[in-house]
């Protein structure tokens, strides 16, 4: 493995919740094309981590790094993070009433795409690119027109996080 | 809203969104006629809070001097909270544009019955006055 293959590198990494420290020095490094699962039982900070390289505002940092295809991320805000690629899809995903999917998933695509230097794109455009992701997850389109997350089942839930993570 | 003939309806929907240390608060009275037979309210009272400091209150006034009328009220009261805006953060929403979606979509329902070039202006102006408001 060289390190061009470096995808994700965790030095050292301590974090901390309301002042309790739960991740206590930890390291990994994942190379392009593996897949990680990481096991333990509850309360061993699984989730934890994993929201401290989302970049979880109440999750401070005490020490140690985060490297992101060769760069640091662990000071940058989390919409520059899922800019950069970095996807958490939720446990539980969060509902928001009265916002559409569609509305929803057309700010966020705009959103990186202002941060790649790229021109914004319109409704009509971002219906056929989402009309052929809706295709590979098998879901219909009146998906788009329901508000996001609210009244889902948690297999609709899961399924509009992988029509995210698609289209990010 | 007051009823006088038989058989009237009304509708009353409030929205309050209070940011910063403001407070909210709506009080709103519905008189029903002795002659105002079999009539309808509905009042809906809605908040959205923002940030911890602010409150919102519902008072409802309501008055009837008959026995066929129907009147229902109800209130919720939200906040936006860090969860959904971490969410929006996740997807590359920026906090501001995250904040004003959500108000966009709290005020939805408003906005559908006003003129389309209205509520567009609405829409930008409650935009601008969040700008900022958020820590």
């Amino acid at each position: 493995m060289t390190t061009e293959n470096l995808v994700l590198e965790i030095k050292d990494l301590k974090a901390s919740v309301n002042n309790i420290n739960i991740l206590k020095g930890l390291n990994l490094k994942i190379y392009n094309g593996e897949i990680h699962a990481i096991m333990g039982p509850n309360g061993s900070g699984k989730s934890t981590f994993s929201k401290v390289v989302a970049g979880h505002p109440a999750y401070k940092i005490v020490s140690g790094n985060i490297f992101f295809l060769g760069t640091d991320i662990s000071e940058l805000e989390p919409e520059e993070r899922a800019h950069r690629g970095i996807f958490l899809a939720f446990q539980y995903p969060v509902e928001i009433p009265g916002v559409t999917n569609d509305e929803f998933l057309m700010l966020a695509y705009n959103s990186k795409l202002i941060a790649q230097n790229k021109p914004e794109i319109d409704m009509l455009k971002m219906y056929k690119i989402l009309a052929d992701k809706l295709k590979i997850i098998d879901m219909s389109e009146n998906f788009l027109t329901r508000n996001v997350n609210e009244g889902f089942s948690g297999g609709e839930k899961k399924r509009n996080e992988i029509l995210q993570m698609l289209l990010l | 809203m007051i009823h006088i003939g038989p058989n009237t309806s009304s509708k009353i929907v409030s929205k309050g969104i209070c940011s910063g240390k403001s407070k909210n608060t709506y009080r709103g009275y519905v008189g029903i006629n002795a002659k105002a037979m079999g009539s309808r309210n509905y009042s809906q009272c809605d908040s959205l809070l923002i940030g911890n400091l602010c409150n919102s209150n519902t008072f409802p006034f309501i008055s009837v001097q008959n026995s066929t009328t129907k009147i229902e009220h109800e209130a919720t009261t939200s906040k936006v909270s860090e969860e959904q805006i971490f969410y929006c953060l996740q997807r590359g929403i920026s906090t501001e544009k995250a904040i004003s979606l959500i108000i966009s979509g709290f005020c939805d329902e408003v906005y559908m019955n006003l003129p389309l070039e209205f509520s567009f202006e609405a829409d930008y102006l409650l935009t601008l006055k969040i700008e900022g408001s958020v820590g």
